[in-house]
């Protein structure tokens, strides 16, 4: 799949003096399943590298001349991790998330009323974008029955569930 | 497909198995079987077959249809096992229990009832535990909370073929001195794999998903956890090793239960650090009354282990084990079933009404379906009442054993009254009920559009 990767320039955070590394951790945090992350800093990151490797990225980097870098980090292949709905997943061809959900602090069930509210709101063909602390087993069945496809998988901490639903129409073809 | 659905059958077993709880817990009241009874009386069988079997097992295999595909996040194979499952559990549990009152001749009831029984019994088991089985094979490899599963169904096939046994002996048909040895002998392991293997080890492994679930703690897999799965398998299997020993006639079984025990006393400690931490590391400050409620059935495990210990030093075991396996079966799992009910079911009821309106109109929240303060005291009532009737059995003092009982058949009557009032959204506002697009839920039967599904 080919999501445009993140792009975070840390060069005036460095410049102000500040840590970056709370922010760099927060972006990887907030990367959709598969998305990579283009990082930009005013020096070459060796101590980033093995950091994201722990949490499943490969790194290509490049010199932009002036002694600033440019670091792409790929998550590395995880497909069976991702969880998918099943039928046409061309997931190449769906548009960026147009709505984004930060439900991590949320009891069970609220997140998945939250998710199917949203849904409720957006057109079909549209992508929402959702943070979860908990797999939400009992939302898969619930999105089949209204149409909605989605690709899910946890992220390198294994404690963040990221998912991605485009909304849909209801298919009585398609099985719950 | 991922994910889990509504198990249809689930409620079916809860309301089968409440059914048998009232029924045990009026025999108590009643002053049927132990204490009035001695331990080995048929009167005794009845009245533990009636809470092991028809309460605590049905709840179990109820729950684990429900449950299972959680732990594994996959829907359940072979889901049309569910109902003549339950039809052959409820007929083979009943059957025995009249059975063993026939034993005592209060009834005039032919012995093959019970080999009969038995055999129902076990059909209704193998039918529900290869549908577990065959999902749990088929989501492999499997997360730690599910191998808990796996050995707690282990034990099950243990516990009910040596319970066959038995039935066999006890309605004359089976003979063979290996068969009489068996349960001559055999009837303590066959208590601690039913007790401690089916029901306590499943018991853990579901808790551990359920408990950080409920309370946003992290629910990443530990070693501690690792500790208590391996130290728990081991203690099942040596006792189910003790088997073969009865067989052979060999020596050596003490030191080989003796370390069982031991392994067993070290995977119920670690497993309360565990929960202490869960509820430690919890990100929810205000938790449910489910997740309150339960720490009685913690507590009550500790005590047993406490117990056990005290009595296996002093040497006193034979005195004690009534008031052990008491507070083993009504504090721990009674008390964890009943606390654990008391969320399942608005939550299922919730998913089942308003889960197709969910999103697009205004729908109650799970909380609304229940009122926590009214409820909270009949859960005090109840454990106050397992803490007495577990003294009163202690100092033999049967009077005081029947007058605890007598509260403790009130505290889950009311307790089943607030099933009854959530299953029937008693509690939701009117305006909120029946939002359009919602469907009201039978009271223990599967609605009609899913009794449909596949």
């Amino acid at each position: 799949m080919t999501i445009e990767p993140h792009e975070l320039d840390v060069r005036p955070i460095l410049r102000g003096g500040g840590d970056p590394f709370p922010v760099i951790m927060n972006a990887v945090d907030n990367l959709v399943p598969g998305q990579a992350l283009r990082l930009i800093a005013s020096f070459r990151p060796v101590p980033l590298f093995s950091v994201m490797a722990g949490r499943g990225f490969s790194h290509q980097e490049e010199a932009l001349g002036n002694g600033d870098w440019a670091v792409l980090f790929r998550p590395q292949e995880q497909v069976d991790d991702i969880r998918v709905s099943g039928g046409d997943m061309n997931l190449d061809g769906w548009p960026d998330p147009t709505r984004q959900l930060d439900l991590t602090d949320l009891d069970p069930p609220e997140p998945m009323v939250r998710v199917l509210a949203a849904l409720e709101k957006m057109e079909v063909g549209e992508v929402l974008f959702a943070l979860l602390a908990r797999e939400p087993l009992f939302l898969y069945p619930e999105l089949a029955k209204r149409g909605h496809r989605w690709a899910g998988n946890f992220d390198a901490t294994g404690e963040i569930y990221r998912i991605l639903i485009r909304v849909g129409k209801p298919d009585h073809h398609v099985g719950a | 497909m991922f994910g889990a659905t509504l198990s249809r059958w689930t409620m079916s077993y809860f309301a089968a198995a409440l059914a048998f709880l009232v029924i045990g817990e009026t025999m108590m009241v009643l002053g049927y079987g132990y204490p009035a009874a001695a331990m080995e009386a048929p009167e005794t069988l009845a009245l533990v077959h009636t809470i092991a079997l028809g309460w605590l097992s049905l709840l179990m295999a109820g729950a684990l249809l429900q449950f299972v595909p959680v732990l594994v996040g996959r829907p359940l194979c072979c889901t049309h096992l569910a109902l003549p499952a339950l039809v052959l559990l409820v007929a083979g549990i009943a059957g025995l229990v009249l059975g063993f009152v026939g034993l005592s001749g209060s009834i005039d009831l032919p012995p093959i009832v019970l080999p009969v029984a038995a055999v129902l019994t076990i059909a209704g088991f193998a039918l529900i535990g290869f549908a577990f089985a065959a999902t749990l094979w088929r989501a492999r490899p499997l997360p730690l909370t599910a191998r808990f599963v796996v050995i707690g169904l282990g034990a099950l096939v243990v516990t009910v073929l040596l319970g066959g046994t038995y039935a066999f002996v006890l309605g004359g048909v089976a003979g063979a001195d290996a068969a009489i040895a068996l349960t001559l002998e055999g009837v303590s392991l066959h208590a601690v794999l039913g007790l401690g293997g089916w029901l306590t080890f499943t018991t853990m492994g579901v808790s551990y998903r359920l408990l950080t679930m409920f309370m946003l703690s992290p629910d990443g897999e530990r070693r501690s956890s690792r500790i208590v799965w391996l130290s728990g398998s081991g203690a099942l299997g040596l006792v189910a090793g003790g088997i073969p020993l009865i067989l052979a006639g060999s020596v050596g079984r003490f030191a080989l239960l003796l370390l069982a025990a031991f392994l067993g006393v070290l995977a119920v400690v670690v497993y309360a650090s565990d929960i202490f931490r869960i509820y430690r590391e919890r990100r929810r400050r205000e938790i449910e009354l489910n997740i309150r409620a339960s720490i009685g059935a913690f507590g009550a495990l500790a005590a047993a282990m406490v117990l056990f210990v005290g009595l296996l030093v002093t040497g006193r075991i034979e005195q004690g084990i009534g008031s052990l396996v008491y507070l083993v079966a009504f504090g721990w799992l009674t008390g964890m079933g009943l606390a654990q009910l008391y969320k399942i079911i608005p939550f299922m009821t919730w998913l089942e009404c308003y889960g197709p309106a969910l999103g697009r109109t205004a729908t109650p929240r799970v909380q609304d379906l229940v009122v926590e303060m009214r409820a909270l005291r009949w859960f005090r009532a109840f454990y106050a009442s397992v803490l007495i009737a577990t003294l009163g059995l202690s100092v033999g003092a049967e009077p005081l054993f029947r007058l605890a009982s007598l509260c403790q058949l009130v505290a889950i009557l009311v307790l089943v009254l607030e099933f009854t009032r959530a299953r029937r959204l008693s509690n939701v506002p009117a305006s909120l009920r029946l939002p359009t697009g919602a469907q009201r839920p039978h009271l223990f039967l599967p609605s009609f559009q899913l009794w449909r599904q596949p």
